[in-house]
């Protein structure tokens, strides 16, 4: 449509004008999105249909991803080329070609996966009889055959094996044809596979239709200038980065960050285990090194490199380097993450060896992902947030009518104060970015009720900009059942930065139905639950940013009529002085400066 | 019949007069203001009359698009606005779903958290709870509680209060009851149920819908009341109505009560006018695209029908809405959309917009931005003469500049780099359109283009050629083309009843009842605005599913009570449905009904088709201004093209006239490609058939 006589930009292999690149990057883009609303809407499970805990993404054949859906949570999307890169080996590994019909289901963390239950289904796509490309679609199962009910909370497997099924580029459309005996397999070795079977199917839907629309597009401008475009997208995002890099002054920044591993473990390398990070900044390359950060343990909170060790840097740099917020859209592709180099000792927590359980890695990686921020913390002050809460998941199942019903609920964080902000209150955080399910959808299909779900009080980190705020979300059973627990973030406060509060922890009550109450850890492998039984979760809160002293009077004022914080707190932490719901001005400079001076 | 639509715009008040009896249509503009929009209605009402020599008397309805809600949300000024809800679930409208709404952010803002509707400490909770499936009462009402949070917040000074309890979809007796007590206590309130608004499950978006309307009201209640007085006052007899989302008008007093229905409504007059210029050429099937400043909002029209949103797709200012809604695809590009380089060298323009101050570098008021209007001027398609009918002159060197430097920044020739700027916001404006035809399963090859707005004719036809479809209508007045869309609504109302059945275990009983006391309902709503049974018509519908999705496809119910065979019907066509919409369908898994729907349509009087004035002046040679250079894209290359530009009201009708052209008149201009052919249509239209652009 466009002449090829406009110069192309830079080193691109082919020429492409930039004008044909800009339209392709936006139909790409809104290949992506079709796939993502189509098994979002098509979904049957919850953590896939509310939570959204899915990807899609369409990877070229260097395995390189060209767009993402915007919909999904970028855990999911973010990986989709090492899966894709996964099969590729699998497959050349055992001599199998890739053929046009094919649709391949994936799931090997130490093949390309984040985990488990992170199941991928890939649509090769061919033009012209020659392989062009993927399109692919991943989401998290309610369940996927392992030890005990559910997809979370299973802290107790041993090994990937009692992970439940594991897949390594199954072909569950050979050329064309359903391979019917793995379908059958899966049906009878997935709890629930009513749903996830059916979750399976709009995957491969989704992809299908990813795969005609690449091809459409292809059709239209022709293999080469949908490649050149590819290329010079991925450049540009390249360029972009390192441009961001490159503002950064050269140096070495390191932190530690800490995380629960297993509170009650009697062996004191399975708790309290360090994460520690190197950031190398040298001109526009950046290296990640998490050299430092603890052994591998026999289980499963190690963290497979590719898939969430790596996913969890690329998208801490981009979230800092290429704030939404503040460049606009970037366009999310793999270019972006050339100019990182990550390292991971083998045989650590960031790098296990096989078969070592990686399925709850999902809240260790959020603390690399905090930890690494927290490096950068003094060479970029202005783009990071003090230290963020983590997250945790239950799983609830339990039998009706000789069926199984399982529901994952994921439990919100909370960011660190910001340069010229708060923190963001109870939301999912970092590399996560899924959505809770309203209270009127679960307790009408699930035995269960949600009795409480409010904003914390009286624990708010003080800064010059506050703590973000965690909330309370209580649970009971209306039937007996079971439950496990996978979170992380009940024994270390998030970090303060430049004189703001450390953030509160998280915690987790269970009241019994006979009455005894007893907190619980941040893992727990699966446990009976009997009618009544109640969890009370409580979120964590975000480290404060800045001398509470600095803080505007008004912003302190705010907190306390809205009932965050009492009178008394905001003397003793903020030095204001309230009365009668208004500043005395007064009284609060003289405070302020005696605490200063103190 | 005379009948008056009235659409207050960012700049000019809309005014269209339509007599139905004499079948004559006349329009004025006046300018719009600001500080109270209802001064300018005014004056255009009166203006219009006296300059037409009409009897004020004799204006039997004012149809009005307002968007004096919207502007209070945009702006966020709202009502000091309080809440009493669940006891334990105070911060539902703060945390939301826990989601941030930008995955890549670390500085981004949370809508609700950051310009939060209601306070926390204006949030108060008492003691009651329901249950689901029936409304099992777990706790009741509180009603002392109730009644000191009113005082509470009377005495904090808030104005207007939103009550919003859990499960209330299912038994709206609790918010009945509160609202009551709220109002012994605090009568001046402006008091809102969630389940009046919105009786649909999810509680954030719920209770956000509350929170709005609550928000937006008084200030709403107080302009229409005025307006209505106003009316009055002038002589006029008319009855005012007003503008919904849901393309229906409703009376003043029932937006008076509910004005978070108007939220989204100026859009869905511009559907309605686009949808019935095209029924002026004969065409059912249209994809109407309405451009202007800032943004581009899609619509489709199958066979005189709209599509309505979901209602997990609507929002405004970053919050979610349940409400009544035309499906409308709104994109940020439009002719004030600015072209910039990004980070990383990227060729981007918009959703960022120069709107109109200071806009377009063209427009010399200062801008200094790339913009597509400043493209189009450089390319030749925009008269610097005959802008706005010569009302403004536009300023071409300095479009020029800011086209020059850009396309130094972007190295690339001046020309290439304007005409990429106008392939660029094409192809976004036709991703939008693919996304809402060839992703839902429909051909918009099958389409006709009705393109108006200020920008809409200036882009139709390269983006109908994008698309693949070979028919562009320009309306009549393609820059009123919503206030003329006032004069073709009827009145609209709509009612809605979660359900949550499921196929194999119906409870049909429940669900003729519910149906029936619904349609009874919204009878009541008709007669009382004196229309008569014939006047009258409702449909049913049904959000469904299969069991365990989360998101709903509505399907029509045909008429007469709900039986099992009915049922079959209907599932069978949700069957179909889904598969057009997702491409997959799963007929061995049982069906959920989620929501059942009705809604009424009571017949207003509506605008005739237009006459054209068939005067023997008519001809090319008359209509034809003068030639100049134009540059469009052809075989691949930028060419330049000796144009003709023409006066749209002496163009020759029915007369195959070929591209390239350029057609003026006062509200926009009319851009028609080499590879197209037009003509002006004896409905008024204008007809482009578009050839394929390469």
């Amino acid at each position: 449509m466009t002449s090829s006589s406009i110069p192309g930009q830079g080193d691109n292999r082919w020429a492409v004008d930039p004008i044909t690149a800009s339209v392709i990057q936006g139909a790409l883009e809104s290949i992506a999105v079709e796939m993502g609303y189509k098994l979002m809407r098509m979904a049957y499970s919850s953590i896939i249909r509310e939570s959204e805990d899915f990807g899609a993404a369409i990877v070229d054949v260097q395995c390189r991803q060209l767009c993402e859906s915007k919909q999904s949570t970028p855990l999911q999307s973010g990986p989709i080329p090492g899966y894709i890169k996964g099969i590729n080996r699998t497959l050349e590994a055992r001599g199998e070609k890739i053929m046009p019909g094919d649709v391949i289901m994936h799931n090997d963390p130490y093949g390309g996966s984040s985990h488990g239950p992170d199941v991928l289904f890939a649509v090769p796509v061919f033009f012209d009889d020659k392989l062009v490309g993927w399109s692919a679609t991943t989401a998290h199962h309610l369940d996927i055959g392992s030890l005990s009910p559910g997809s979370c909370g299973i802290v107790d497997a041993m090994d990937v094996y009692a992970e439940g099924l594991q897949f390594k580029a199954i072909k569950v459309f050979d050329q064309g044809r359903k391979n019917e005996m793995v379908w059958h397999m899966l049906r009878d070795n997935i709890r629930a596979s009513h749903l996830v079977v059916a979750d399976m199917e709009a995957q491969i839907a989704a992809s299908r239709i990813g795969a005609q629309r690449f091809i459409t597009l292809i059709e239209r401008y022709g293999l080469e200038i949908v490649s050149a475009a590819s290329e010079a997208l991925m450049d540009a995002s390249e360029k972009m980065m390192r441009n961001a890099i490159s503002d950064i002054s050269d140096g070495v920044y390191t932190a530690t960050g800490h995380i629960d591993g297993f509170e009650n473990s009697e062996d004191p390398k399975e708790k309290n285990l360090p994460i520690v990070v190197t950031v190398t900044v040298a001109g526009s390359d950046m290296t990640v090194d998490l050299t430092g950060t603890a052994d591998q343990i026999n289980l499963p909170i190690n963290m497979p490199f590719e898939g969430t060790v790596d996913v969890a840097i690329w998208l801490t740099v981009r979230s800092i380097l290429a704030d939404t917020a503040t460049v606009g859209h970037v366009p999310q592709n793999s270019g972006l993450t050339r100019p990182i180099k990550i390292i991971a000792p083998k045989g650590s927590l960031a790098n296990p060896n096989f078969p070592a359980p990686v399925i709850a890695r999902f809240a260790p990686g959020v603390m690399i992902a905090d930890t690494l921020m927290r490096a950068l913390a003094p060479a970029v002050p202005k783009q990071i947030s003090a230290g963020v809460g983590n997250l945790k998941v239950i799983a609830f199942s339990g039998l009706e009518q000789g069926r199984h019903w399982v529901h994952m609920e994921i439990f919100e964080g909370a960011y660190g104060g910001r340069y010229g902000k708060d923190g963001m209150d109870a939301v999912d955080t970092l590399y996560a970015n899924t959505r809770n399910n309203p209270i009127e959808d679960i307790e009408s299909h699930l035995p269960l009720r949600v009795d409480r779900y409010e904003m914390r009080e009286g624990v708010v980190p003080a800064g010059k900009w506050r703590g973000g705020i965690g909330a309370i979300r209580e649970f009971s059973f209306l039937g007996d059942g079971g439950y496990s627990v996978e979170g992380e973030g009940h024994l270390f406060k998030p970090w303060g930065f430049e004189g703001g509060q450390e953030g509160d922890p998280a915690s987790l009550r269970f009241d019994r139905h006979d009455g005894k109450s007893e907190d619980l850890p941040s893992k727990l492998p699966y446990r009976v639950a009997k009618t009544g039984d109640t969890f009370v979760a409580y979120g964590p809160c975000g480290g404060g940013y800045g001398d509470p002293l600095a803080r505007d009077p008004l912003d302190v004022l705010d907190d306390v009529l809205d009932g965050y914080i009492g009178a008394e707190a905001a003397k003793a932490d903020y030095g204001v002085v309230i009365a009668n719901s208004v500043v005395d001005d007064a009284a609060t400079s003289k405070l302020r400066a005696s605490l200063t001076s103190a | 019949m005379k009948l008056i639509g009235v659409d207050v715009g960012g700049t000019f008040t809309d005014l269209v007069l339509t007599d139905t009896t004499a079948n004559q249509t006349i329009i004025h503009k006046v300018p719009t203001t600001p500080h109270d929009p209802s001064e300018g209605v005014m004056a255009g009402l009166i203006e219009l009359c006296e300059r037409n020599g009409i009897d004020r008397t004799e204006i039997d309805h004012v149809l009005h698009g307002t968007t004096i809600a919207t502007n209070a949300v945009l702006e966020h000024k709202g009502a000091v606005t309080g809440m009493i809800t669940t006891k334990g679930y105070r911060d539902i409208i703060h945390i939301g779903r826990h989601q941030r709404p930008e995955h890549y952010s670390i500085m981004q803002e949370i809508p609700w958290q950051d310009r939060p509707l209601i306070k926390r400490r204006h949030r108060k909770t008492v003691a009651e709870r329901i249950a689901p499936p029936k409304g099992e009462v777990l706790v009741p009402l509180d009603e002392e509680e109730v009644r000191i949070a009113a005082r509470e917040l009377k005495a904090q000074g808030v104005e207007s209060i939103a009550v919003c309890f859990l499960f209330s979809y299912i038994d709206p007796s609790h918010e009945d009851r509160a609202k009551a007590i709220v109002l012994e206590e605090f009568p001046e309130a402006f008091v809102t149920t969630s389940s009046d608004i919105s009786p649909q499950f999810r509680e954030f978006e719920r209770f956000t819908t509350a929170a709005m309307n609550a928000f937006v009201g008084p200030k709403v209640r107080t302009y229409v009341k005025n307006l209505a007085a106003n009316i009055a006052a002038s002589g006029l007899k008319a009855d005012l109505h007003i503008m919904g989302s849901n393309g229906g008008v409703a009376t003043a007093a029932l937006v008076a009560e509910r004005p978070v229905l108007t939220l989204l409504s100026g859009p869905a007059a511009g559907v309605l006018g686009g949808a019935w210029c095209g029924a002026l050429s004969a065409r059912n099937r249209l994809i109407t695209f309405d451009v202007g400043g800032t943004s581009a909002d899609i619509g489709i029209v199958t066979d005189g029908r709209f599509g309505e949103a979901t209602a997990r797709d609507t929002s405004i200012a970053g919050f979610p809405l349940m409400v009544p809604m035309i499906d409308i695809h709104t994109i940020g590009a439009g002719g004030g959309s600015i072209a910039w380089r990004d980070a990383g060298g990227t060729f981007k323009v918009g959703p960022r917009s120069a709107g109109s101050q200071p806009g377009p570098a063209a427009y010399g008021r200062g801008g200094t931005l790339p913009t597509v209007t400043d493209a189009n001027v450089v390319l030749g398609r925009l008269s610097k003469d005959n802008f706005l009918g010569g009302e403004m002159t536009l300023d071409g060197p300095a479009a020029n500049d800011v086209i020059v430097a850009f396309a130094d920044k972007m190295e690339l020739p001046v020309h290439e780099c304007a005409e990429g700027i106008l392939t660029i916001i094409n192809a976004s404006m036709a991703n939008a359109i693919r996304s809402r035809t060839v992703q839902k399963g429909i051909d918009p090859r099958e389409y006709a283009l009705v393109a108006f707005g200020g920008a809409g004719p200036l882009h139709g036809a390269e983006v109908a050629a994008e698309l693949g479809i070979s028919e562009v209508i320009i309306p009549p007045y393609p820059g009123i083309t919503s206030a003329v869309g006032l004069l073709t609504t009827d009145h609209k109302y709509d009612a809605i009843k979660t359900e949550f059945q499921v196929e194999g275990d119906l409870d049909l009983p429940r669900i003729n009842q519910d149906f029936d006391a619904m349609e009874e309902n919204l009878r009541k709503l008709f007669v009382a605005e004196g229309l008569s049974d014939d006047e009258m018509a409702f449909q049913r519908a049904g959000d469904f599913r299969y069991a365990g999705q989360g998101y709903e496809l509505r399907i029509d119910f045909p008429g007469g009570r709900v039986d099992d065979d009915l049922m079959v019907s209907v599932f069978n066509r949700f069957h179909e449905i889904h598969l057009g919409e997702y491409g997959q369908n799963y007929p061995d898994t049982p069906v959920e009904l989620v929501n059942v729907r009705v809604t009424g349509v009571g017949q207003m009087p509506k605008i005739q088709a237009a006459v054209v004035d068939e005067s023997t002046t008519r001809s090319l040679d008359a209509a034809l201004v003068r030639r100049d250079s134009t540059m469009f894209r052809v075989d691949g290359d930028l060419q330049t093209f000796e144009t003709p530009y023409y006066r749209r009201e002496l163009l020759p009708l029915n007369q195959p006239i070929p591209g390239p052209a350029i057609v003026l008149q006062k509200d926009t201009t009319t851009v028609v490609p080499p590879t197209c052919t037009f003509s002006a249509d004896r409905s008024g239209n204008l007809f482009i058939q578009v050839g394929e652009i390469k």
